[in-house]
């Protein structure tokens, strides 16, 4: 009986204590991607750098709006991640205190410019963006002479929505329509209450003299009105049905400008891999246009650029998995594959030695800029409580979509002005 | 009573407590490891990181009652609090008088009364968070016909919630009437039937004063239940829609244990709030399960 | 008139039998809805979820193969870790809470007291109270796998049990176990040969309860595990949601009939112990 005894109590112990077994010394690297699109990307890369090296790396992916949840869970962790994703000015905020000093790193060191690193207060380095991205509205060239426009026509609001309510009105006959669905399911409305709510934000805080990282308390309806020209645009001119946009994902949306079957579809440069190889969609056929809305001289405007994609260290993890970390990051923006994979998903990449993009919306958005036209910078990165501030609107825009009035205009409105300070409150208070 | 046929038993058997309690370290301390570890530390941790803003609990720092200001003053809080009780109201009601009504049907001599109670038992058995996704493509779809969708409206996501539960838990709430059903005293409905009592009248004079110790515990299983609710509240609507209203956003379908959940979710500064929510939460549960269970008691005395 | 009575009372049946087959056919609408969307394509079950497939949306069971790996996650893995979570729990809470409940009952100190009621009171705690710091501890401990969950298992649910266990121990006659000590035998033997076989109905109505849980819960693993390494179904349909800018409802449903199918085969086996473990368990609680 002594015996069982024993044995009960050593199994207790065994329970609790055989995870404890498996602690490494050597470091090892977890990183916290924030990008699910280049959620496979990353996992090759880990593996080749495992095999090169011996070093473990684990690649997590958050799924899409769920990063921040994933953060405060994974941070919370004995096993937290050491490399994690810092969007913004607001992320500095919050996870600022886990985030490395980059100064001295080696990583840091391959930087090309400041452009795209994010400080604390005391002006440290604490999270380096690693791609700068650009959205537009994606067009279909090859489409849109087949509907007998062409790039040229379409300079403002005014001269879009007349090629996109032409080929609207023909799309039985011409077998496509203008813009694809603008879904307001979860995986497709980060388009609107994000990358479009930039427009308005943009042209507010280019009155007010502020860029990125100014975090205001508050905000105005001062551009909505042109937000709600092109939100109207995008669910008049489409096949969908704009009572079931809440149902609609953007992986359908994705198709159905793949498949030929929309000319415009409204979203950024990291869809260039996915339309030519998934869909196999010719590059020359693909071209990137601003977002037009009907602001004054936004004939000069080219496309929306910046990024949220910015590398931090978990300065909390263990010193040798700082250093592996480190030595990962370093492998990627300066090795054969990892500068490869880099430029084979984004755009632009601010590292020494990026290899050149055959992305063809990367060099839109150049092209654009060495035109003289103002680039808009990503403002809507300063969203407080971003998830839940984005989720409100597009309670609204669902509303809206489904019945278009006034009223339901209002609540648009609301979410943004409204939501904006109620959330920025509820983040700082 | 309980009480003190257990104070007896434990007297009387000297002989074999003595050597029992050599054979704690076998017998007790597992599970009593296992619940420090599982609640009460937690339970513990919890009521003293609600005084305390935080982030992971390593960093707690002391700062009184002003978690419980701020759930206080959270528009959403107070919205869900409303919301769990409304829905409560309308379950229990809904739930039982259905459950009772079936299980009074199946009692009565009629074909095929254990197949019905095996079909109305079933989705007792499937988790919440499933519930959620199956009920939700339901609601979508039928509300597709009249051009518009679960989310749009929280009268929509109320109703659903409630038919979802009810669909779940009325199979469960049957079985227990039915156990009360049977332990009817025979010839107390006998004696009914010689005295030419109606139908109704049996069933009221009779049979629910009988049944009333599985009425009290299904009032108080559908009570906590709604009180508890979260899985399905999740999966089914996660609140939605969150609108701005009177200046202050507000999660329309949140119910207590979500909004507690969402809470914690907006980001560090929450943490401790969330916490204060759960322990207020912790309070109104335990409060209204120890008032049903002292009224059970007491009605147990009279009889 | 004795006649007449009889004959009405059967004519009753008869349409009461014919009202519970509509309505019971209801009842299973929303379970014969999965089954048959599990077929369909997602834009086919967005279009119409009532619709039978056809020719045009049937894919076989290509949503089955795409669901086994959605979100970079082999479901199987989740039904392998659903399971074994499920039992193991199921498992340690009733061999360490019947014991725990049998020392309670028989020793009857006041520390042993102590603990009956603060069991008793974790009955009435919600889960909302201790999940923020269980799942830090859970971590802590390292406690956050599959192998080891059962352990936080056992400590949350341990209130029912011990409780319902207890309860039943109080009317055993204490002759039957005094007989066995005079016999020599000690407290392990009284226990696991006596004691336990006396247990048996209690264990079936805590194991169904306990069973119901673990299987179906989703809170309590999804703050505990390590969720990046492992799942369970009820996470895996959860995480579906939002996962990688796609919800295929087509691949969603076949993996919801294939969760749900081992539940229902389960149920129809056990079907008289579930319902009598249900019946006994809420009595007591």
């Amino acid at each position: 009986m002594k015996k069982a005894l024993a044995l009960i109590l050593a199994l207790v112990m065994c329970l609790s204590l055989s995870a404890a077994a498996f602690a490494d010394d050597a470091g090892s690297v977890y990183y916290l991607n924030f990008k699910p699109e280049a959620d496979q990307a990353w996992q090759d890369l880990a593996a080749k750098y495992t095999e090169e090296t011996g070093v473990e790396v684990k690649v997590v992916t958050a799924a899409s709006g769920t990063y921040s949840d994933t953060l405060t869970a994974e941070m919370a962790k004995t096993e937290a991640p050491t490399i994690f994703n810092i969007g913004n000015k607001s992320g500095i905020t919050d996870w600022g205190d886990y985030a490395l000093d980059l100064t001295d790193t080696s990583i840091y060191a391959e930087r090309v410019n400041d452009d795209y690193v994010l400080f604390d207060d005391a002006g440290a380095p604490k999270a380096l963006g690693y791609c700068y991205e650009s959205f537009g509205i994606i067009v279909n060239t090859a489409l849109l002479e087949q509907a007998g426009h062409s790039l040229d026509e379409i300079t403002d609001f005014a001269s879009l929505k007349a090629v996109a309510d032409d080929i609207h009105a023909r799309a039985d006959e011409l077998g496509f329509d203008a813009f694809s669905a603008p879904g307001l399911d979860g995986s497709s409305s980060w388009r609107f209450s994000g990358h479009l709510a930039n427009i308005p934000l943009y042209y507010q805080y280019k009155d007010a003299g502020l860029t990125v990282g100014a975090l205001p308390a508050e905000i105005t309806s001062d551009y909505l009105d042109n937000y709600r020209n092109i939100w109207d645009l995008y669910i008049t001119d489409t096949a969908a049905d704009p009572t079931s946009l809440s149902t609609s994902t953007g992986d359908e949306s994705e198709a159905e400008f793949g498949e030929g079957k929309a000319v415009f579809y409204q979203n950024g440069d990291w869809e260039f891999s996915r339309l030519t190889g998934k869909f196999g969609m010719d590059p020359e056929t693909l071209a990137m246009i601003p977002i037009y809305c009907g602001v004054d001289g936004e004939s000069e405007a080219g496309l929306n650029c910046g990024t949220e994609n910015c590398w931090a260290i978990n300065a909390k993890a263990d010193e040798a998995d700082i250093q592996a970390s480190i030595d990962f990051l370093t492998w990627v923006v300066t090795s054969e594959e990892g500068t490869a994979m880099l430029a084979e998903q984004f755009s632009g990449i601010p590292f020494k030695a990026a290899k050149a993009s055959a992305n063809v919306f990367g060099a839109d958005a150049a092209e654009y800029a060495n035109a003289g036209k103002y680039t808009m910078f990503w403002a809507f990165n300063d969203t407080p409580n971003v998830d839940a501030w984005r989720a409100t609107v597009v309670t609204a825009l669902t509303a809206y979509s489904a019945d278009p009035s006034d009223a339901n205009w209002e609540q648009v409105v609301s979410a943004f002005v409204d939501g904006w300070a109620i959330e920025y409150a509820n983040v700082n208070g | 009573m309980k009480k003190k046929k257990r104070d007896a038993a434990a007297l009387s058997s000297e002989l074999i407590r003595r050597p029992i309690r050599r054979w704690f370290p076998v017998f007790l301390l597992p599970t009593l490891v296992c619940f420090c570890i599982g609640f009460i530390w937690p339970f513990a941790q919890g009521i003293y990181l609600s005084f305390c803003t935080f982030n992971t609990p390593k960093d707690a720092t002391w700062t009184g009652i002003s978690n419980y200001v701020k759930a206080f003053r959270d528009a959403g809080f107070v919205h869900a609090f409303k919301n769990t009780a409304l829905f409560a109201i309308v379950s229990i009601v809904l739930i039982n008088v259905l459950a009772f009504a079936i299980a009074y049907a199946l009692t009565q001599k009629m074909r095929g009364s254990s197949l019905f109670r095996t079909i109305f038992f079933m989705p007792n058995l499937i988790g919440g968070v499933v519930l959620g996704y199956i009920w939700s493509m339901i609601f979508d779809a039928i509300l597709k016909h009249y051009s518009t969708y679960l989310t749009a409206n929280a009268t929509y996501g109320f109703w659903g919630l409630v038919i979802l539960v009810a669909w779940q838990q009325i199979g469960y709430m049957m079985i227990i009437y039915i156990a009360g059903l049977q332990a009817v005293p025979e010839d107390m409905l006998e004696a009914a039937k010689i005295d030419g009592a109606s139908k109704s009248q049996t069933l009221f004079r009779v049979v629910i004063p009988n049944v009333m110790p599985s009425i009290t515990i299904c009032m108080f299983l559908t009570l906590t239940n709604s009180f508890k609710l979260f899985d399905q509240n999740l999966a089914l609507t996660g609140g939605a829609p969150s609108v701005i209203m009177n200046g202050a956003k507000v999660n329309m379908t949140e119910l207590l244990a979500l909004n507690i959940y969402s809470t914690y979710n907006i980001n560090k500064n929450w943490h401790g709030a969330a916490q204060a929510k759960a322990v207020v939460f912790f309070i109104l549960v335990a409060s209204l399960a120890i008032a049903q269970l002292t009224a059970t008691r007491q009605k147990e005395v009279q009889q | 008139m004795k006649q007449r009575y009889k004959q009405h009372y059967s004519r009753g049946s008869n349409l009461l039998t014919a009202v519970f087959i509509v309505v019971g056919l209801l009842w299973i609408v929303p379970i014969i809805a999965v089954a048959v969307n599990a077929f369909k394509t997602n834009a086919a079950v967005n279009q119409n979820a009532f619709a039978l497939p056809n020719a045009d949306t049937f894919v076989g069971f290509d949503n089955f193969v795409k669901g086994m790996t959605f979100g970079n996650y082999p479901f199987w893995k989740s039904v392998g870790y659903s399971l074994f979570i499920t039992l193991a729990s199921t498992a340690l809470i009733l061999i360490c809470t019947s014991m725990a409940a049998w020392y309670i009952s028989r020793v009857g100190s006041t520390f042993t007291k102590v603990v009956y009621y603060l069991c008793i009171f974790s009955m009435v705690v919600p889960f909302q109270m201790v999940m923020f710091t269980l799942s830090t501890t859970a971590d802590t401990l390292k406690l956050n796998t599959p192998w080891t969950i059962p352990i936080i298992y056992l400590g949350f649910g341990a209130g029912l049990a011990v409780f319902m266990f207890t309860g039943f121990v109080h009317s055993i006659p204490l002759e039957i176990e005094e007989a066995a000590v005079i016999d020599g035998c000690s407290p392990i033997r009284t226990f696991f040969s006596v004691v336990l076989p006396m247990l048996k109905p209690t264990m079936i109505s805590v194991g169904v309860l306990e069973i119901m849980w673990v299987w179906n819960d989703y809170l309590l693993p999804y703050l505990v595990l390590d969720r990046t390494k492992y799942m369970t179904i009820p996470i895996h349909i959860q995480y579906l949601k939002g996962s990688y800018g796609s919800v295929d409802l087509g691949a969603t449903m076949a993996l919801i009939l294939l969760s749900i199918i081992p539940v229902i085969i389960f149920y129809l086996t056990c079907q008289k112990h579930i319902i009598k473990g249900v019946a006994a368990g809420a009595v007591k609680g």
